[in-house]
């Protein structure tokens, strides 16, 4: 089997495996075998991204605009605030307390961000892959994750991969933007992933003060 | 993030949330689009690659939400309901735009330049370890509009070729054969973008 016969086949080799001969051509040709590295690894990198965006404000607007105009909305509407903390107004319900905690955090945030200069590397980087692995939580992490002790095992789960996820996020964004300080789409996305653990922050915050 | 729903849903479920919705409760459907906006929106950017189309339909996906929620019967989990839903949203709107990929399966074949040929004898060094997800976003991006919907409907929302065939009405040969070649496209771009990097350095 040449490389184009291989080539040929390689979708559905990526699928589900060769047979033996595909799988010897494999073992032998540096060339099939980098490229079959590469499907794959691609393949199970798209996996690990996660919903980054939110819409802008004007996307509820919108909404709200419709079905008023359709009248579909009902009227003497219920407030459930109280009772379903959701991502649209979770800070109805926020203490004096937490206001400023949150303000606190998002201070902080902000000025880590606004502060962030990045140096040029001096040595070619070496993590800028989007590694699996755990990687350990450190400094305020740990004490968000101190901070959610007391809440259900799946709770605490939740809070920690969550976090893992948007600290990777954030390494690859902030790498991003080391590598070219002007890319404006890095920033932003660099900015997205502080604005997610913030709310991460947020939600801790929330749910732990009296 | 699904998970975070578990985190922010302190009182109310996300199941009586949609009951109450299915009866006309504002907030209630407020409180959804709060929990699901999110994805939603990712998924129409990721399809369209142009902000101002996915807001758009962003909004016509939580309208359609709104006059249908009350046909939700649990049949299968309600993130996964509202997400074939507003992949309908978007694909119907690019069916309306006319877009070649989801009208015929002739449409779907690949540019010839974009084959696997190219790769033959081809010596390089691999991409693992080498790419970030802000490069992988914008790779994904810069794909052509055909390759894009099918790579990300496949590779990064999870949805199987029969389910994709089905959604776009073509064959599930050619949701298989538009993945290879989205895939390929990527790695030309990827590794690109690596070879600029390296260059400006």
């Amino acid at each position: 089997m040449n490389c184009k016969e291989f080539q040929e086949v390689l979708p559905y080799i990526i699928e589900s495996g060769g047979n033996a001969e595909e799988e010897e051509h494999l073992r032998t040709c540096p060339a099939c075998a980098e490229l079959v590295q590469d499907l794959r690894y691609i393949a199970t990198q798209a996996k690990l991204l996660l919903p980054m965006h939110d819409p802008s404000p004007r996307v509820w607007t919108g909404i709200e605009q419709s079905l008023h105009q359709e009248s579909l909305l009902r009227e003497g509407r219920t407030s459930l605030w109280g009772h379903v903390t959701s991502i649209p107004a979770p800070a109805k319900s926020w203490t004096p307390v937490g206001w400023v905690m949150a303000a606190l955090v998002l201070t902080a945030f902000s000025l880590v961000l606004i502060n962030y200069h990045p140096q040029l590397p001096t040595t070619a980087p070496s993590a800028q892959n989007m590694s699996a692995q755990p990687v350990p939580l450190e400094g305020d992490d740990q004490q968000l994750m101190g901070r959610v002790s007391q809440q259900a095992p799946d709770v605490r789960r939740a809070y920690e991969d969550n976090l893992r996820e948007v600290n990777a996020y954030i390494t690859d964004a902030r790498q991003a933007v080391e590598r070219d300080p002007e890319d404006a789409v890095a920033r932003e996305q660099l900015q997205d992933a502080y604005q997610q653990k913030q709310m991460l922050y947020e939600m801790a915050t929330v749910r732990t003060l009296p | 993030m699904t998970q975070v729903k578990k985190i922010i849903a302190s009182g109310l479920t996300e199941a009586e949330a949609i009951e109450r919705a299915k009866g006309g409760d504002a907030e209630c459907f407020e409180a959804l689009y709060g929990l699901h906006k999110r994805r939603v929106y990712s998924l129409c950017l990721r399809m369209t690659g142009n902000t101002a189309e996915a807001e758009d339909l962003t909004q016509e996906a939580f309208l359609q939400l709104y006059r249908k929620i009350a046909t939700f019967r649990g049949e299968s989990a309600f993130s996964t309901w509202l997400h074939r839903l507003s992949v309908n949203v978007v694909l119907m709107h690019l069916r309306k735009k006319g877009l070649p990929e989801v009208s015929l399966d002739e449409a779907l074949e690949p540019q010839h330049e974009d084959g696997p040929r190219k790769d033959i004898g081809a010596r390089d060094n691999v991409l693992a370890g080498s790419i970030d997800r802000v490069n992988l976003e914008r790779a994904i991006e810069s794909l052509p509009p055909g390759y894009r919907i099918i790579f990300v409907l496949h590779d990064v929302e999870g949805y199987e070729h029969n389910e994709i065939a089905e959604m776009m009405g073509c064959s599930i040969g050619n949701s298989k054969s538009q993945l290879h070649k989205a895939r390929m496209k990527l790695r030309e771009l990827l590794k690109l973008s690596r070879a600029e990097k390296a260059a400006r350095r």
